[in-house]
């Protein structure tokens, strides 16, 4: 996928501008930053739920899966918000016994914990297939055993599929884990971007240093 | 005082026919306004909660104002229009149970609308993302956002009907509070402790305050179920 360069202002503040970069399918691009770099800017606008500066497109037609910072549940169950996209249940039920809750089909999704809506979310999106998938924190709510499993399904997804697959994430060891690519934000700026080795074990710049040494390497 | 209290009773056990004929007319112009005004006003406010459009704020302040109208002089807007020298005389419609409705409706839709707006416009923005996010086209998006207002809209629906059963301004100064045809329980109230009678007043007044009790507890349900 190719993303055009844009920017985004808010109140005469630009709080992110992107020089356009050209996204490999099959890889997983991992977006990190501290609170309020940009991060879940940069994904709504990719997103196309948020418009950019700039009229005109950003990124080309693709089937773009998206999944917001905060989730929303919608009211019914939990096994019928997966099924709004598609009617697949057997994939549902797959993906309900690969996040732990299947046990909660049945029950209605705006009554779920932080953590199990979290993981509602993130089954509801796997259940179709999309050319790229942006996903902004999946796994903030959820505890460890949890987001293993979430990572798994996200690599598992990404290889099934061969989508590019783009991942907010606040932990640096996530990226460690499933990423290929990391793009690193800073006060609005994307400062760094490189393979996994380059941005988190030889970084180039000074911030995205700071930033590793401050989050722990 | 204690008379008038127990004369009350009796006239409610014993369904005396003029208290009868004041809960009639009473529960055909509240269910008819507050139908109306839900009709009207579910539409409205969820446009109004869901669309951006320029002219949105001007339209959502224009309501508000609306929502605190004092409801005589919307009694007195539907006189001048309706009286011997108002244009729609000829309608003949002053002193009817329908143009008591209508005014009922002018000031309850609002309420309707302004609960819908507030509700609509708080879940708006992450029902589209959501949506949009999955794929979803314009319909089912729609689609998903009426069925979160299910019980918003009952609630918006009991906030008009009670404030339809308990409103006296404006059916007082259209209806003119007419035995047997345009008095209804607020009207009668006024006009019945005037005249001293207060046991039928009383009857009234309880039975106002039964209701009220009972649609306020279905209320608090359903906002209890609202805030999960
Ligand atoms: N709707 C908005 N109005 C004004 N400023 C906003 C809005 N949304 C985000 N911002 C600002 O933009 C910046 C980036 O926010 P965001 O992209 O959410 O950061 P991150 O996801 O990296 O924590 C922040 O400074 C935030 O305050
Ligand atoms: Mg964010």
């Amino acid at each position: 996928m190719n993303i055009q360069p844009f920017s985004k202002t808010y109140d005469g503040v630009r709080v992110l501008s992107f020089p356009g970069l050209d996204l490999e399918p099959g890889k997983i691009y991992a977006v990190i930053g501290a609170n309020g770099s940009g991060k879940s800017t940069f994904a709504k606008i990719l997103a196309g739920v948020l418009p950019a500066d700039r009229k005109g497109r950003i990124r080309d037609d693709a089937a773009v899966g998206y999944l917001p910072q905060k989730h929303y549940a919608f009211r019914m169950s939990t096994r019928r918000n997966l099924l709004l996209s598609t009617n697949e249940e057997a994939r549902a039920a797959e993906l309900m016994d690969a996040l732990q809750i299947r046990h909660l089909e049945k029950k209605r999704a705006d009554r779920l914990s932080g953590g199990e809506t979290a993981r509602m979310a993130l089954a509801r999106l796997m259940m179709k297939r999309y050319d790229t998938v942006i996903l902004d924190e999946p796994t903030a709510a959820m505890d460890m055993e949890t987001t293993a499993a979430a990572e798994k399904l996200i690599l598992d997804y990404t290889r099934q599929t061969g989508c590019t697959l783009i991942l907010v994430t606040h932990s640096l060891q996530q990226a460690r884990r499933i990423a290929d690519e990391v793009l690193f934000f800073h006060k609005g700026v994307l400062k760094e971007t490189g393979t996994k080795e380059q941005v988190l074990f030889h970084p180039s710049q000074p911030e995205t240093r700071q930033f590793l040494d401050f989050y722990g390497r | 005082m204690g008379s008038a209290l127990q004369k009350a009773l009796a006239l409610i056990l014993s369904a005396d026919a003029e208290l009868l004929n004041i809960l009639s007319v009473t529960a055909r112009m509240s269910l008819q306004s507050s139908l109306i005004a839900l009709l009207l006003g579910v539409p409205l406010g969820i446009w109004l909660g869901a669309c951006r459009f320029p002219g949105r704020g001007a339209l959502v302040v224009v309501n508000r104002t609306l929502m605190g109208m004092p409801p005589v002089v919307c009694g007195l807007l539907f006189y001048m229009l309706f009286s011997g020298v108002g244009p729609f005389r000829h309608m003949k419609l002053l002193f009817t149970v329908q143009i008591m409705v209508m005014a009922q409706v002018v000031l309850i839709t609002p309420i309707v609308v302004g609960n819908m707006e507030t509700y609509v416009a708080g879940i708006a923005p992450a029902v589209r993302e959501t949506a949009k996010g999955l794929g979803l086209g314009g319909i089912k998006t729609f689609a998903l956002l009426c069925n979160e207002c299910v019980y918003p809209i009952i609630s918006a629906y009991l906030l008009a009907f009670a404030r339809s059963i308990a409103e006296v301004g404006a059916v007082s100064m259209v209806g003119g509070a007419i035995s047997w045809k345009t008095n209804v329980m607020t009207t009668a109230i006024m006009q019945y402790t005037n005249r001293g009678n207060f046991s039928l007043g009383i009857a009234l007044g309880m039975i106002l305050l039964a209701v009220s009790l009972f649609v306020n507890i279905v209320i608090s349900l359903v906002q209890r179920r609202l805030s999960r």
